[in-house]
């Protein structure tokens, strides 16, 4: 080997140790500033993506269409109402668990987040949504989507990229813990993705139940509130199939949500301002745990 | 000089092209993992120094822009402070697979491309296994499903159908910049397409 080969070598050596020896700060200033770099291209890769999925749809005639926009229209009007009798139930929810001095219940505060960028990463399921730190998002938030009357959980954040910018950890990504319960019954456990799982099988695992316990296939599971982490009676998915092993049983559960089709969700603020990476100029401490485990 | 300067904008290209490039659900999830292929390609055809400088560039980059923080468990007892795949991995990945891709410099100044084009599929499979591995590491256990085997496979052969075309590119280039393809231990010095200089 030559001498300028060594010498490009020791370099290349050196300089990878020093960027592995990163401190979570410092990378996640770096991230931010890539995120801002091509923040653009994402949003317009975004866009494509948007209009390139309208193209394969079916074509309507005008009179279709205002059809389905007076639909629409009632439809949303009467959302809104719902909406309003939703948040006086809220409140008044929130004066209730007041009064019981449930301080460490906490109501949810919401924040409404578009989907900027739904690539994920290769081995992780992600998204990048356009809330960030000046929205209050705090690593762990969990993120929901309405599904009718219910919520449906989508993930949780798993990095605060910047003010306007967070990185979403789905519900179908080992990584994403849920502490659930099955519908009608005691029976609780830890939902997650699998690892290496794609897109088109999310299916997902309900572990560490009893070997007693009973599922039916279309039967649903929530979160159960147990691991803090998210809030209680979230919908996860429903029950494909149940296997009963040595010590313990899983369940085979299918989400819920329609991970392909995210567009608007809702990020559950933090009852406190939590210190958010994004506010970090250094971290000296050690992350929080990702995991929800009760 | 001019070859170099190319190949930086090259590179800064398939950055930006590979936010728009989407990920196949018929394809187990998989995509074309373009600045990875246009990495090893271009690591064909320079020298060893300068494929080390684009392995740095390029596995910083994909890093700052794709790294996931992920905390194995231990990170919460105060053992750990790195994510499970580490923030550089990617330079090291792109080390590794580069060097790999030095063997083969030979026969891409012949203009034989079946190898090289092998070699960029296999190489980015090894990154993609690789990362997967040290995953299932941190995680205990090694779960690996026939989706996750297709996915690689798909990836790599994305990568494999691509890298002829770079290749070409590259070698239309380097051929107009008249640039010189010199190999260590050899005598001879050769342009592009084999004549001795």
């Amino acid at each position: 080997m030559s001498r300028l080969n060594l010498i490009f070598l020791i370099a290349f050596i050196g300089l990878l140790i020093w960027v592995t020896l990163f401190q979570p700060g410092a990378v996640s200033t770096i991230q931010r500033g890539a995120q801002v770099a091509m923040r653009p291209f994402m949003k317009a890769s975004n866009e494509i993506d948007t209009a390139v999925e309208g193209l394969g749809g079916e074509s309507l005639s005008p009179a279709q269409l205002r059809d389905r926009l007076k639909v629409a229209e009632q439809e949303r009007d009467r959302l809104k109402l719902e909406v309003i009798q939703l948040d006086e139930i809220l409140e008044e929810n929130n004066q209730l668990r007041r009064a019981l001095q449930y301080r460490e219940k906490s109501p949810l505060s919401l924040v409404a987040a578009r989907v900027i960028s739904r690539k994920p990463a290769q081995w992780y399921n992600t998204l990048v949504i356009d809330k960030g730190s000046d929205e209050g998002l705090a690593v762990d938030s969990p993120v929901i989507i309405p599904l009718g009357e219910e919520a449906g959980l989508v993930g949780k954040v798993s990095e605060v990229l910047g003010p306007h910018s967070a990185v979403v950890l789905l519900l179908t990504d080992e990584m994403c813990q849920v502490s659930a319960k099955l519908e009608n019954s005691q029976e609780q456990g830890i939902l997650s993705g699998q690892r290496g799982a794609t897109r088109t099988q999310p299916n997902l695992k309900l572990r560490y139940l009893s070997k007693e316990a009973e599922a039916k296939p279309g039967s649903m599971v929530h979160s159960s509130g147990t691991g803090e982490l998210f809030p209680a009676g979230l919908v996860l998915g429903e029950v494909v199939s149940l296997t009963i092993g040595v010590i313990d049983a899983e369940v085979m559960v299918k989400p819920v949500v329609n991970f392909d089709d995210l567009v608007d969700l809702f990020v559950i603020l933090p009852t406190q301002p939590l210190e958010t990476e994004a506010t970090k100029p250094e971290a000296t401490a050690i992350p929080a745990k990702p995991v929800s485990a009760p | 000089m001019r070859f170099f300067l190319l190949l930086g904008l090259l590179l800064a290209l398939s950055f930006i092209l590979q936010e728009f490039l989407p990920v196949f659900d018929w394809a187990y999830g998989s995509r074309l993992l373009l600045v990875h292929t246009v990495f090893l390609a271009a690591a064909i055809a320079v020298p060893f120094p300068a494929m080390l400088v684009m392995a740095f560039t390029c596995g910083f980059l994909w890093d700052a822009r794709y790294h996931v923080p992920i905390y194995p468990d231990e990170a919460s007892l105060g053992i750990l402070t790195q994510s499970e795949v580490p923030f550089g991995f990617t330079i090291f990945l792109f080390g590794i697979t580069g060097a790999l891709l030095q063997g083969v410099r030979p026969l891409f100044r012949r203009g034989r491309w079946e190898l090289p084009v092998f070699m960029i599929g296999l190489c980015t499979g090894i990154i993609l296994l690789l990362e997967y591995l040290v995953i299932s590491f941190h995680r205990g256990g090694l779960e690996v499903s026939p989706e996750f085997w297709w996915k690689l496979l798909m990836t790599c052969l994305f990568s494999s159908l691509v890298s002829p075309f770079l290749l070409l590119l590259l070698s239309r280039v380097a051929e107009r910049m008249r640039y010189r393809i010199r190999m260590d231990g050899l005598k001879r010095r050769h342009t592009y397409d084999g004549d001795a200089l």
